[in-house]
């Protein structure tokens, strides 16, 4: 912790940021984001198992708020540093104009409110098999390395209890769960990789999403969604954790993540260079289904 | 009126078991399991043991059931050259509420004035009036309730019909208006007389509570009215995300839109949709200015409204305290220290003026 309070403090000092995002307690004993605007603010500053929230989320050049505060240092882990790559990857963010505090991660809890140690039991789902102990994109690298988190359920255990259901039984357990969903959008506007300036939910003429709470709009919604983040999606489970009616919406990105895995040979990655299907093209894609 | 009647565990699930088989929708916090933990959820009943009386605050609040997240202001047809209109084709469900939270059950009360203010809501009044509603005192509370810092408590009966305070083997049922009374009479086989006089509820709840937050509301909104531009929103508004998640699932925010939907050639559906004010698009204008510029604007415009416009307009704060924006923020956005920070402001404010 006091390591990375006197890097933040030095990083003002030298005035290479203007501002830092990290993590600091709040009142009920949890934790949350925190915006160090000044020197003084940095001994707030905490990284522990709490800090789940994906503080890339609040650079997206959306957040004119956020820009306002200038030139940002960011604390990430490696799925928020993956994040910044794929802001990086499209153009939204330029890599010289942000600070990365890159912190050493042995996993964080489902919730930033849990004050237990962090256990089999607690641990977030994405962080179970989780091979990246420290992000590959920083300008620093803090904190001593951590071993991996031990967790009871393999990641893809959902996913694949679903892929062996009859599609009929399938269709009945996404319309209990898309039928929860009241259109609040907080799965957007946590999305780090949700960042377009006008949403295509949002648009009205036409309206190619109905923005009714139905099956046709939240279906509609949802697989849009799904399909937008196919490539991009970082598996940070910001969606999940934000969705008020507790919808399991990671299991729609993860899948895509597969699919994308399996037919071009590509995982979201914190390397910028790199570039996502969905931006690229190359002759040798599969093209089959044009056809 | 305020016949003193109890209701023990046997007739309750006798009673609710009466209410489905004469087609009644029951409405209850109903037991789920999420990630191993217990939680409760308002939903309807279909077997009376799921019921859950003394448990966890619902996750989601009861307005849904009279101010439904989508719902038909009319269907449209054409006819030749003449459009033919079907109002509210989905009609008013006789409902029953058992075990409705003080919190929201006060706050149908409270959006009453606003929904019968300049225009009378007839779709909130239908379904209002159809409505019964049966509350509970709270067993449970945690650290994001602050119901007694906006004047109600964990016994408060506002907005009910009856009122359940759980007691030896059952509940004690105070009743509160002729539509109470009248469900329990029609039912009175099911309840029996109460022997000893009301108890007192133990104080250590609502103490609890009171600990989280304490506040004087005027002073909030004096507050409010004179700090419109102060600095304070930037800083709270930078952590908001600018979801929709605090007003969905917010007892007392009732904004919604007006959508037109196609189904076919020549017919189609006008439908009333939940809204919130976080989102830019809510105060998006056609020409594509919006006033409300960034979150900052957005997210006063979240607190003014409750404590300083409604409260001016209605006498009402629109917030009973509930807790559920502190509990579902994925930015850790906490009214409670929000609130506390503009009463220790508005403190300081009066002591040196």
């Amino acid at each position: 912790m006091q390591e990375l309070r006197d890097l933040a403090k030095k990083l003002f000092q030298e005035k290479r940021v203007d501002a830092i995002l990290g993590y600091e307690i709040d009142r009920r004993g949890g934790v949350r984001p925190a915006f160090a605007t000044q020197i003084e603010d940095c001994d707030r500053l905490v990284f522990d198992h709490r800090c789940v929230h994906n503080l890339a989320s609040y650079v997206s050049p959306r957040r004119t708020h956020v820009a306002d505060l200038g030139r940002l240092g960011i604390v990430v882990k490696a799925c928020d540093a993956r994040a910044i790559a794929g802001l990086i990857r499209e153009n939204q963010i330029k890599r010289e104009d942000i600070v990365l505090i890159g912190m050493r991660c042995g996993g964080v809890v489902r919730d930033p409110a849990i004050s237990e140690p962090l256990d089999p039991a607690n641990v977030a789902q994405r962080c179970i098999g989780c091979e990246q102990r420290e992000p590959t994109l920083y300008d620093h690298l803090v904190g001593a390395p951590k071993p991996a988190p031990a967790g009871e359920r393999r990641r893809n255990a959902r996913l694949s209890e679903i892929e062996s259901m009859s599609p009929e039984e399938r269709l009945a357990l996404w319309k209990e769960l898309l039928g929860r969903c009241t259109r609040c959008h907080a799965c957007r506007q946590v999305c780090p990789m949700c960042f377009c300036e006008r949403c295509v939910a949002d648009k009205t003429r036409p309206a190619w999403i109905e923005t009714s709470p139905h099956m046709r709009g939240n279906f509609a919604w949802h697989l849009t969604r799904a399909l937008h983040l196919a490539g991009r999606c970082v598996d940070c489970g910001e969606c999940e954790r934000a969705c008020p009616a507790q919808i399991p919406l990671g299991l729609l990105n993860r899948k895509a993540a597969n699919i994308v895995a399996a037919r071009y040979g590509y995982t979201v990655t914190d390397d910028p260079a790199k570039p996502a299907p969905i931006g690229a093209y190359r002759l040798d894609d599969e093209q089959e289904f044009i056809a | 009126m305020n016949k003193r009647r109890m209701l023990n565990e046997k007739n309750l699930d006798a009673f609710v078991q009466d209410l489905i088989n004469a087609g009644t929708r029951v409405i209850s916090p109903i037991r789920r399991k999420e990630q191993g933990r217990e939680t409760a959820t308002y939903a309807a009943v279909q077997n009376p043991e799921e019921i859950l009386l003394a448990g966890p605050q619902p996750a989601l609040p009861l307005k849904d059931v009279v101010f439904p997240p989508t719902e038909t202001l009319f269907n449209w047809k054409q006819v030749k050259s003449s459009i033919r209109i079907k109002e509210n084709p989905e009609g008013f469900k006789k409902t029953v509420v058992i075990g409705a939270r003080p919190c929201d059950a006060a706050a149908m009360e409270i959006v009453d004035r606003v929904m019968g203010w300049d225009y009378r809501d007839e779709l909130w009044f239908g379904r209002r009036q159809a409505t019964t509603v049966l509350a509970v005192a709270c067993s449970q509370c945690d650290d994001a309730c602050f119901c007694t810092a906006v004047g109600l408590s964990p016994t408060n009966a506002r907005g009910a019909d009856c009122f359940l305070t759980p007691g030896e083997g059952g509940f004690e049922v105070e009743t509160l208006t002729s539509k109470g009374e009248e469900l329990l009479e029609s039912h009175h086989g099911r309840f029996t007389q109460a022997k000893d006089p009301a108890k007192t509820q133990p104080a250590e709840l609502e103490n609890k509570v009171r600990a989280n937050l304490s506040l004087q509301p005027e002073k909030i909104q004096q507050w409010l009215e004179r700090h419109f531009d102060d600095p304070l929103w930037k800083q709270l508004a930078l952590r908001c995300h600018g979801c929709g998640a605090c007003a969905f699932i917010c007892p007392t925010c009732h904004c919604f839109d007006i959508v037109d939907e196609p189904e076919g050639i020549d017919c189609g559906r006008r439908r009333r949709n939940w809204d919130a004010c976080q989102p830019a698009l809510f105060t998006m204008h056609g020409s594509g200015h919006n006033p409300r510029k960034d979150q900052t604007a957005r997210f006063r415009q979240r607190i003014m409204h409750k404590f300083n416009i409604y409260p001016a307009r209605f006498g009402e704060i629109l917030c009973t305290g509930c807790g559920r924006c502190v509990r579902v923020c994925a930015a850790g956005m906490d009214l409670v220290s929000i609130l506390g920070e503009i009463s220790y402001m508005a403190e300081e404010a009066g002591s040196t003026s």
